[in-house]
């Protein structure tokens, strides 16, 4: 799979159709890739495609699109951030060539809690989910345990915007629904909500990590850095912070692909995701969308029809 | 004065003891992450993560502080100060890399006079017990940065756990006072090798001392390995809020109409808007500056000013960069590559 992973990349170097592919490589360490930006063949060779693969680079385009064209290397949920940022006119379609590489789901690294890291040799898929190979021997982690939850509930088929397809993409067998973790927030009244969040959010160093992670947050200014508008105090007292994650939120609400990026970037652990899912489940409730999914319909909160929902009461 | 031993039931007891008098901060487990947080039930108390998720930064420099108050009225403005408090705090369970940073930012915050009063209050109403890392985690650095795993600094205690006890080693007087309790008693010679024992154990899974201070001092302003790196850097603070030596902050103001506050949050050089100026230039306007700056600071300006490094390789930064951006493989990277 690397193979013809490295190979494709090498050709589209060679060529001279790209300038750039992004995709991923070995990090400083067996369970953590880094991102590779291949600008020559020999480059390309530093490909890599394993459970560790977590990062959604498409956060990486609307910065290197403008100096030409591009590869990169998309799981077919990260395709959805590209549909979007397409749609969004951040990226032209014909700058883009995406490499979608078939992808079972990828690590969850709280799953290797309980092993002695420093002792991890190599993580691959294998059996029913991962197989970490130890100089101890291989131990063999299934699915549940080993993949994030997005990758528990993902039903993609085929990508759409795929470009070159490594390999054929396995057939999908959710363990668990998108909205799992939402039903059980849905139960907790107004008053506990808020409790749960001012919890959450008392935690953020207002490192904007959340942001910096998101493929959606792609502001040249963002709300909270305008110079002469104070939107927020930089302080990280309740309001500010919860005005910061609300309002971040808002912004990518029919936008946010659910990557999950904000919350593994997050360092203070809050859980970012389910505000985004939560969002997500409202738009799609009441527009009838999600975001991603097709790059020829129209953005769904970016337009009006008359017969939109006004749930609002009066 | 002699090493003691207290038995791991009797750190409830004896920190109960010690409530009246300190507010007691230790790490504490809560969704996924462990944080110096001011405990009450200290079976909530976390020893297993080494080094907690977050620092004691929090504890020296809060995340926002309130400098100072004003007020405008007919008679004119009247300004206050805001007591930083003198409370007594008592932090458990710190690492030998979270002390060690207190004396980098205790000569950073002294550096000039004035020195920084609220910091230096809260510091020195503070007694520190350190505890031994038994289970370094995969991104512990210390050993190559210094000694100070086994000669510990800026502690009063230093705990190591030898089983059903900890091994305990008086630094200070405020130390001596705090042993000064029945749950502790005389530590036996078997006691003191079955620490060495533990200790040497943790020792032989860390990276031995690399000599970083002198071989950063040529760094390479134009070294390739900044665009790299600025590359994939998303331009977070993750590394510098995660960091037990970053100190750096923004002095902002909070008016209300006719009276208001004025604050100091913390502040990254990893952020655009650190070095942007009034006119409109940012001296670091990217971030291959970003980037090659803390590298920078941490392993280089740091030994020009304090002879000191600004890394005490408690790894935080490695373990959490969303991009896996790894300071150990930058130095060692710009270390193979000089001159």
């Amino acid at each position: 799979m690397e193979k013809a992973l490295r190979q494709k990349a090498r050709e589209l170097l060679e060529s001279g159709s790209v300038r750039l592919v992004i995709g991923y490589e070995q990090g400083s360490v067996p369970f953590k890739c880094t991102p590779l930006f291949a600008e020559t063949p020999e480059e390309a060779e530093r490909l890599i495609w394993n459970p560790t693969c977590v990062n959604n680079l498409a956060v990486y385009l609307p910065q290197v699109i403008s100096q030409g064209k591009v590869a990169i290397v998309v799981k077919p949920c990260d395709v959805k951030s590209v549909v979007e940022l397409i749609k969004e006119h951040k990226v032209n379609r014909e700058d883009v060539v995406t490499i979608v590489v078939p992808c079972p789901g990828v690590l969850n690294l709280d799953g290797l809690n309980g092993l002695d890291l420093r002792d991890v040799k190599s993580v691959q898929w294998g059996g029913e989910g991962i197989i970490v190979e130890c100089s101890s021997g291989a131990v063999e982690l299934a699915r549940e345990r080993s993949f994030l939850s997005k990758c528990l509930s993902c039903t993609i088929g085929k990508a759409p915007l795929a470009d070159i397809e490594i390999g054929e993409s396995p057939i999908r067998n959710p363990l668990t629904d998108k909205h799992t973790c939402v039903a059980e927030y849905e139960k907790l009244s107004p008053a506990e909500r808020r409790m749960f969040w001012a919890r959450q959010f008392a935690k953020c160093v207002r490192c904007y990590a959340c942001r910096q992670a998101c493929p959606g947050c792609y502001c040249n200014e963002c709300f909270v850095d305008k110079k002469g508008q104070m939107w927020l105090l930089r302080a990280t007292d309740p309001a500010s912070n919860w005005f910061f994650h609300t309002s971040r939120m808002m912004h990518i609400a029919g936008r946010c692909v659910g990557c999950g990026e904000c919350e593994r970037a997050c360092p203070m652990g809050i859980p970012l995701t389910l505000l985004g899912t939560k969002l997500d489940k409202e738009v799609e409730e009441m527009f009838g969308g999600r975001a991603g999914e097709s790059p020829d319909a129209p953005p769904i909160l970016g337009c009006f029809e008359p017969t939109d929902p006004d749930p609002c009461p009066e | 004065m002699e090493p003691k031993v207290i038995a791991k039931t009797d750190i409830t007891q004896w920190l109960k003891s010690l409530a009246d008098r300190f507010e007691i901060i230790a790490p504490v487990r809560e969704d996924g992450v462990t944080l110096f947080r001011h405990v009450e039930d200290f079976a909530d108390i976390d020893l297993a993560t080494t080094p907690a998720t977050g620092t004691l930064r929090e504890h020296f420099t809060p995340k926002t502080e309130t400098l100072l108050e004003y007020e405008f009225s007919d008679s004119g403005a009247e300004v206050r100060s805001v007591d930083p408090g003198a409370k007594e705090m008592l932090i458990f369970g710190a690492r030998a890399c979270d002390a060690a940073a207190l004396r980098y930012v205790d000569a950073v915050y002294s550096m000039v006079e004035p020195r920084d009063e609220p910091y230096f209050i809260r510091r020195e109403n503070t007694a520190i017990v350190g505890v031994f890392c038994n289970e370094p985690a995969w991104s512990c650095f210390c050993t190559e940065v210094g000694d100070f795993l086994s000669s510990p600094i800026e502690m009063d205690l230093y705990l190591t756990d030898i089983g059903d006890k900890f091994f305990t080693e008086v630094f200070t007087v405020k130390g001596e006072e705090l042993v000064s309790h029945p749950q502790f008693q005389q530590a036996t010679e078997e006691d003191g090798q079955a620490a060495d024992t533990v200790r040497q154990k943790a020792l032989s899974r860390l990276p031995s001392h690399v000599d970083h201070a002198s071989a950063c001092l040529s760094y390479d302003w134009e070294h390739p390995l900044w665009k790299k790196l600025a590359q994939k850097c998303l331009g977070c603070g993750v590394c510098a809020f995660s960091c037990p030596t970053c100190h750096c902050f923004d002095i902002q103001e909070c008016p209300k109409v006719l009276r208001g506050s004025r604050y100091r949050c913390w502040d990254t050089c990893q952020f655009e808007q650190f070095t942007l100026m009034g006119a409109g230039h940012n001296p670091r306007s990217s971030k291959k500056e970003r980037t090659r700056q803390r590298v920078f600071h941490k392993f280089k300006y740091s030994m020009e000013r304090y002879n000191m490094l600004g890394c005490v390789g408690c790894g935080r930064c490695v373990a959490l960069c969303p991009v896996n951006m790894d300071i150990r493989q930058v130095i060692r990277e710009l270390e193979s590559k000089k001159g």
